[in-house]
């Protein structure tokens, strides 16, 4: 009983990461209409940095994301310019994102190697940290992204709700042309917001470097959860990619505990599947909206 | 789109028989061996390439899944021939048919859908594969983590030894898999693709059976990749979960495609000659770190620069392609290259054609070759 506790325990906070790692794509996705594969690679190459400066140079982990945030809010701004720029349609964006997904694999295996790196102790005290409540304790980074995943997701929802910029955000989001008509200058929002999903997996990146092994062909495991997410969640959609993320994590986390880990896939395909199926929208996806 | 017709594969024909008496000649022509598993894989790619092509160029939908139809033909043999003792050509034609019924399942579930089918067909193609290979990885009598070896299998002695017999089924689907795609092209299957392509909705109002065409074509895809898989088993030797289920499939398949042009079925084959070729003398030459930058490169100057592809650009540009063969085959010749390889030379001839055709338009002769353009947009 107490494993089948505290598995739940650390699938919801794992969820937590997966939202986090999610909420950048769904926003890519339902607003921009950009299916960004070079997502995966922003939080990979962001885990690697974390992982440069607090084994190279003795930073905490933490500090990093002083550096990663704007680095990959940056790089994420740069590719939407690019993709106005070339008037990129959504299919294309698939393809081309897929084109630059491997050419920043490829430069991380070129600088990182194709080894398994990870973190020495001596420089990231948190990975052996935890908070322990009666019987279940709960790791330190993973704990930290939970908590700023709950709040980067609130956070966004008072942006999207409640501001100048989230107002334009939801017209775009609604009708592209009509928004233009009212005088929401598409560029620079779309600017905004693909920087804004360049921080969160830039933020995903640093606390993926705290609490496990990084190699680069990583990245294409996280396709399938964070798509699951995605999907389930509902494109566009904060609370629901909050909620969707506490959802797989934890019923993956259930599942290895039951039927050993390498089920956990295949039960996130299941509800990847059952979701196409019964509510193609997502939990929480209101048709074209946000 | 009516360039193709019947002759087109009366001719395909001819070139697989002529191909197919390649290795009978070979005491003859004397060429080294290594020329015949140059071709297989020259055929395995075509192959793949074709086939993908044949339902994502044609009908717009983008899959990811190339890698999982593959992956079903490998695991057939490896599984079925090696482990139960099932006669190999068999095994080769469950290989197919599994695939078939995997992209069935796909199919069925993502064309259901009203809306982001596109989107969504994409995504679940990409997960298809990994929850193939964790089945993979869990079930003992698939894989269960630890390979499966693809050798001992009795192979059939009437196609020759290794290489000839690898050459002519490599030749066998190739040819299968290009006919199916001329097929598709000139067929009203083909036409309601392209009317898929072009925009779904109009082409349901007008009557175009979008569901059935899908999934007809995404099942001859299907097959012939695990058909091709299940051949490929042989020259892997020893499977792992880990290289069967690799992005490097898919991501092969659409860069090929991609270079060639997907409106055409003789696209696919053009970028698959070229890739293969070029990749395979930049891997001799020691290029092999690099191989992925320039494949991640080339797909995205395609998608920004040259959008509908090499083999309409040859034909709008023959002359630069001509004068590009030529002038990169005196250069290998210059350098030397005859001396290590007629492949080298080969490859040496495509680099400067692909480079000649692919410099901007305005660099050569003006206003012919746009005219030149303008009618081959309007024929296809």
């Amino acid at each position: 009983m107490s494993l089948l506790s505290q598995s739940i325990a650390s699938g919801i906070l794992i969820g937590g990461l997966y939202a986090l790692m999610s909420l950048g794509m769904s926003l890519n996705w339902g607003v921009l209409k950009i299916i960004n594969l070079a997502h995966f690679s922003f939080i990979l190459l962001s885990a690697y940095v974390t992982y440069e400066l607090a084994s190279v140079y003795g930073w905490d982990p933490f500090l990093a994301i002083l550096i990663t945030v704007p680095l990959f809010g940056l790089g994420g701004m740069a590719l939407q310019w690019a993709f106005e720029r070339f008037r990129i349609s959504e299919f294309e964006s698939l393809l081309l994102t897929f084109g630059l997904f491997i050419i920043f694999e490829s430069l991380a295996s070129t600088v990182w190697s194709a080894d398994f790196r990870r973190i020495d102790s001596a420089a990231n005290p948190y990975a052996s940290s935890s908070l322990k409540i009666g019987a279940i304790s709960l790791s330190i980074p993973t704990l930290s992204a939970f908590v700023l995943a709950v709040a980067i997701a609130f956070g966004t929802r008072y942006l999207l709700d409640q501001t100048h910029f989230g107002r334009a955000v939801r017209a775009l989001a609604h009708d592209r042309e009509i928004a233009g008509a009212f005088g929401v200058d598409h560029r620079k929002v779309s600017m905004q917001l693909a920087g804004l999903a360049g921080a969160y997996a830039a933020l995903a990146g640093v606390f993926i470097a705290m609490s496990s092994s990084l190699f680069p062909g990583i990245a294409v495991e996280w396709f399938g959860i964070v798509f699951s997410v995605v999907i389930l969640g509902g494109l566009g959609s904060t609370m629901g990619t909050l909620l969707a993320g506490i959802i797989i994590g934890t019923v993956g986390a259930v599942a290895t505990v039951t039927w050993g880990p390498s089920t956990a896939p295949l039960v996130v395909f299941l509800i990847l599947i059952a979701t196409l199926l019964f509510k193609p929208d997502g939990l929480l996806g209101a048709k074209g909206g946000v | 789109m009516t360039s193709t017709n019947r002759n087109t594969s009366l001719i395909t024909l001819t070139i697989a028989v002529i191909l197919w008496f390649m290795p009978t000649f070979r005491e003859t022509l004397d060429y080294p061996v290594f020329f015949l598993l140059f071709g297989y894989t020259l055929f395995f790619w075509i192959a793949q390439a074709s086939s993908w092509n044949t339902f994502t160029g044609f009908s717009g939908y983008f899959s990811f899944g190339q890698g999982a139809f593959f992956g079903a033909g490998v695991y057939a043999v490896a599984v079925l021939a090696v482990k139960r003792d099932w006669p190999l050509l068999l095994t080769f034609l469950v290989g197919g048919i599994v695939a078939a019924a995997i992209g069935l399942i796909i199919g069925v579930v993502v064309f259901r859908l009203r809306e982001l089918r596109g989107e969504i067909f994409a995504l679940m193609t990409l997960a298809v594969a990994f929850v193939m290979a964790s089945i993979a990885r869990v079930s003992p009598t698939i894989d269960g983590g630890q390979g499966a070896p693809v050798n001992n299998v009795p192979l059939p002695d009437f196609l020759g030894d290794f290489p000839t017999m690898i050459f002519r089924l490599g030749l066998i689907v190739a040819t299968l898999a290009v006919i199916a795609a001329q097929w598709v092209q000139r067929s009203r299957l083909g036409w309601g693709l392209f009317s898929i392509r072009d925009d779904e909705d109009v082409a349901e109002t007008l009557g175009v059976p979008t569901f059935r065409y899908k999934i007809t074509a995404l099942l001859i895809t299907a097959f012939i990749a695990g058909l091709s898989g299940a051949i490929h088993s042989l020259q892997i030797g020893y499977v792992t979960i880990e290289d069967v289920f690799s992005i490097r499939v898919p991501l092969f398949v659409i860069l090929m495609s991609i270079l060639g042009g997907t409106k055409h079925w003789m696209g696919p084959v053009v970028g698959a000659i070229v890739v293969v070729t070029l990749n395979d003398r930049l891997n001799r030459a020691g290029f092999q770190e690099i191989s992925d930058f320039i494949t991640g490169g080339l797909l995205i100057l395609m998608i920004v620069a040259v959008k509908e592809g090499l083999y309409l650009r040859m034909r709008t540009r023959p002359a630069r392609t001509a004068i590009g063969f030529v002038a990169g085959l005196a250069i290998g010749l210059a350098l030397g290259a005859l001396d290590e390889s007629l492949i080298t030379l080969l490859a040496y001839g495509l680099g400067i054609a692909v480079l000649a055709v692919m410099l901007p338009l305005s660099w050569f002769a003006r206003g012919r070759s746009a005219e030149a353009e303008a009618k081959v947009a309007s024929h296809g």
